[in-house]
């Protein structure tokens, strides 16, 4: 989350927003994202249907895998990643999006 | 549920992450080659003067708060001795506006995995990366595990973003430690220099 925090100047710069999805509640989340100084937000999704959605929920597991969605202004996925994030290669795909919105 | 799919979508372009465990990658080979002037070109893009041939390179793949690469030589005595030092592209923590605030976001999760309980030993400027920077020397104590760590944390800056080279020497608690170590670190963060622009950098200024 530091790391998405340190690129948010990047990601204003290539018209990309990011949020955080986690299965903590909301206070815990508010504490959280505090406590590193996170200023993007932070969705909290105790009933785990977005994980479901991204198919980010392992069974029988009460959290979310990490993975990684990046989704286009028409709303279709476009990056899916798992594990921690690669920032660069995450930067590298939002300019190359950027580039091809810029063309529409 | 609507106001959650809107924050996504409404955004030109959206990036969500889900929370979960850490993983690491496999590492390269040789990313580095020595001069005939004796120092280390590091991946074509950092510069600098090498420890002593006792030092074992350290490298971690790139990832979430992984360090870049470093060194580490295991040091005489009972376990824990051993001394590892490294240069950090993307230190613990956020801010960019001041050395200061980033040493204190740091310092919130500097080597968190142990339960320590660190005091400050000294706190001054100095001159890094051809700029201003910031030395911190600490020592943390694990009184249960009865170990204890000398550390010196330098905060710089490359381009827009901060950067930080760091030490950390462990020993048993009444173990003490050789502070040549540190002077070998010095050596390296002071000869340090950086022979392109960063990834940050190009990705928005261009080659």
């Amino acid at each position: 989350m530091e790391g998405h925090q340190r690129n948010l100047y990047l990601y204003d710069h290539f018209n990309a927003r990011v949020v955080g999805v986690s299965r903590d509640d909301v206070t815990t989340l508010k504490y959280w994202g505090n406590g590193l100084g996170i200023t993007f937000p932070l969705l909290s999704n105790i009933t785990s249907f977005l994980g479901a959605y991204f198919d980010a929920s392992p069974a029988g597991m009460p959290i979310f895998s990490r993975r990684t969605v990046v989704i286009d202004r028409t709303g279709i996925i476009r990056y899916v990643r798992d594990g921690s994030p690669d920032f660069k290669d995450i930067l590298l795909f939002l300019k190359k999006l950027n580039k091809e919105g810029g063309k529409q | 549920m609507i106001r959650k799919g809107s924050m996504i979508l409404c955004a030109l372009l959206a990036v969500a992450w889900f929370s979960g465990c850490a993983t690491m990658g496999a590492s390269k080979e040789k990313p580095y080659r020595m001069t005939p002037q004796g120092m280390v070109v590091w991946e074509d893009e950092f510069e600098f003067k090498p420890p002593p041939p006792d030092w074992k390179v350290l490298r971690v793949e790139s990832g979430e708060n992984d360090i870049n690469f470093g060194f580490m030589r295991s040091d005489p005595g009972p376990f824990p001795s051993v001394t590892t030092f490294a240069y950090d592209e993307d230190p613990f923590g956020c801010t960019a506006a001041s050395l200061e605030g980033r040493e204190r976001e740091f310092f919130k999760r500097f080597l968190f995995n142990a339960v320590l309980q660190f005091q400050i030993l000294d706190r001054k400027k100095v001159q890094v990366l051809g700029g201003e920077g910031l030395q911190v020397d600490v020592e943390g104590k694990d009184p249960v595990k009865g170990e204890k760590v000398r550390a010196r944390v330098i905060f710089g800056k490359r381009g827009g973003r901060i950067v930080g080279f760091y030490i950390t020497q462990w020993r048993p608690m009444g173990g003490s430690y050789d502070l040549s170590a540190l002077e070998i670190f010095d050596r390296f963060w002071g000869s340090f220099r950086f022979l392109k622009k960063s990834f940050y950098q190009t990705l928005v200024e261009g080659p």
